[in-house]
C-alpha cells in the first residue's frame, strides 16, 4: 500500500511540529515500532533544519510517502531560502550524525533553483 | 511561552534548578536559553537542568545547551543535566555529547554525579 502526503509550510520554527506530527502519523500507519516512530520524528525535523535552520522567507514543500514498509520524506526550498549552519557551527555535524544513526539513507541535492533534502527509513520488523 | 514547552524554576539554596517538560526544538529553545542566560547574568554559574520530562529534543536544543555549558565553564561552573528518557540519552550518545555534559538520572544537587535527588516541585527547605 502506498500513501503520499504533501504539505507546504512557511519556513518558520513553529511549523516544525507539523512536520514531526505528519511523519509520526505516517509511520504509525506503516506499523513502525514506537522507537522507530520517534527516530523518524527526529530525522524529519533534522532534514528541515539542515536546509534552512528553520528560519527564512518563503515556504517549504514537504513530501511524505509510504511504500509498503518504507517511508521517504523530502523537504524542498528555493535556493534563496537555504541557510546552512556555519562551518564552525557543530549543529550541522550533529544533524548528520543523527541522520546517519536513525535512518537507512539520506541525502541532499540541488535541482534547478531549489534544494532538496530527503531521508528514507524502512520498518525493521515485519508487520503482523 | 510555546504550548509545547513547560519551564519551571526553583532555587535549592544557591543552586538554580530548571525543570523542562515537553518538546525542545527550534521554536521552544529560545525560552530555555533566555531562562538559563538569566541565571548566568545573575552570577549563577552552576545550573541544573532537569530534562526528565522532555519528550523531544533536536540538534538546535543541543546547540543551546552546549552554548550555556561553555559560559558556565568559563565562569568556573557547570551545567548539570538530569535525564532518564532513553530516547534523549540516545541523542547525546549519537552526537558524542554524553561525555561533554555532567548527566545524571537524578537532579544532581551536590555535583556528585547523581547521589542526591530532590523530586520535581519539592520545596526549597532553606
Amino acid at each position: 500500500m502506498s500513501e503520499v502526503i504533501e504539505l507546504t509550510l512557511p519556513v518558520r520554527p513553529e511549523f516544525l511540529v507539523l512536520v514531526r506530527f505528519t511523519a509520526a502519523t505516517l509511520a504509525a500507519r506503516a506499523e513502525f515500532s514506537v522507537d522507530e516512530i520517534d527516530d523518524l520524528r527526529l530525522a524529519a525535523d533534522e532534514i528541515c533544519l539542515s536546509l534552512t535552520a528553520g528560519i527564512g522567507d518563503g515556504s517549504m514543500q514537504l513530501r511524505f510517502s509510504r511504500d509498503g514498509d518504507s517511508i521517504e520524506i523530502s523537504s524542498t526550498v528555493g535556493v534563496e531560502a537555504v541557510a546552512e549552519p556555519a562551518p564552525d557551527d557543530p549543529k550541522g555535524e550533529w544533524s548528520l550524525r543523527i541522520l546517519d544513526a536513525l535512518v537507512d539513507a539520506h541525502g541532499r541535492e540541488s535541482i534547478g533553483d531549489t534544494c532538496r533534502a530527503w531521508l528514507r527509513k524502512r520498518r525493521a520488523r515485519s508487520a503482523s | 511561552m510555546d504550548a509545547t514547552l513547560g519551564l519551571a524554576e526553583q532555587m535549592i539554596g544557591d543552586l538554580p534548578v530548571v525543570v523542562v517538560s515537553g518538546e525542545l526544538d527550534l521554536a521552544t529553545v529560545p525560552a530555555l536559553r533566555e531562562c538559563l542566560e538569566g541565571h548566568l547574568d545573575a552570577g549563577r554559574s552552576v545550573i541544573v537542568v532537569d530534562l526528565r520530562a522532555v519528550t523531544f529534543l533536536d540538534s538546535t536544543a543541543l546547540g543551546a545547551l552546549v552554548g550555556v555549558l561553555k559560559r558556565c565553564r568559563e565562569l568556573g561552573g557547570d551545567l548539570r543535566l538530569a535525564i532518564t528518557e532513553p530516547r534523549i540519552l540516545k541523542l547525546f550518545a549519537i552526537t558524542g555529547l554524553q561525555k561533554t555534559f555532567s548527566i545524571s538520572p537524578v537532579v544532581d544537587i551536590e555535583g556528585s554525579g547523581g547521589s542526591t535527588e530532590r523530586a520535581r516541585g519539592e520545596e526549597d527547605p532553606t
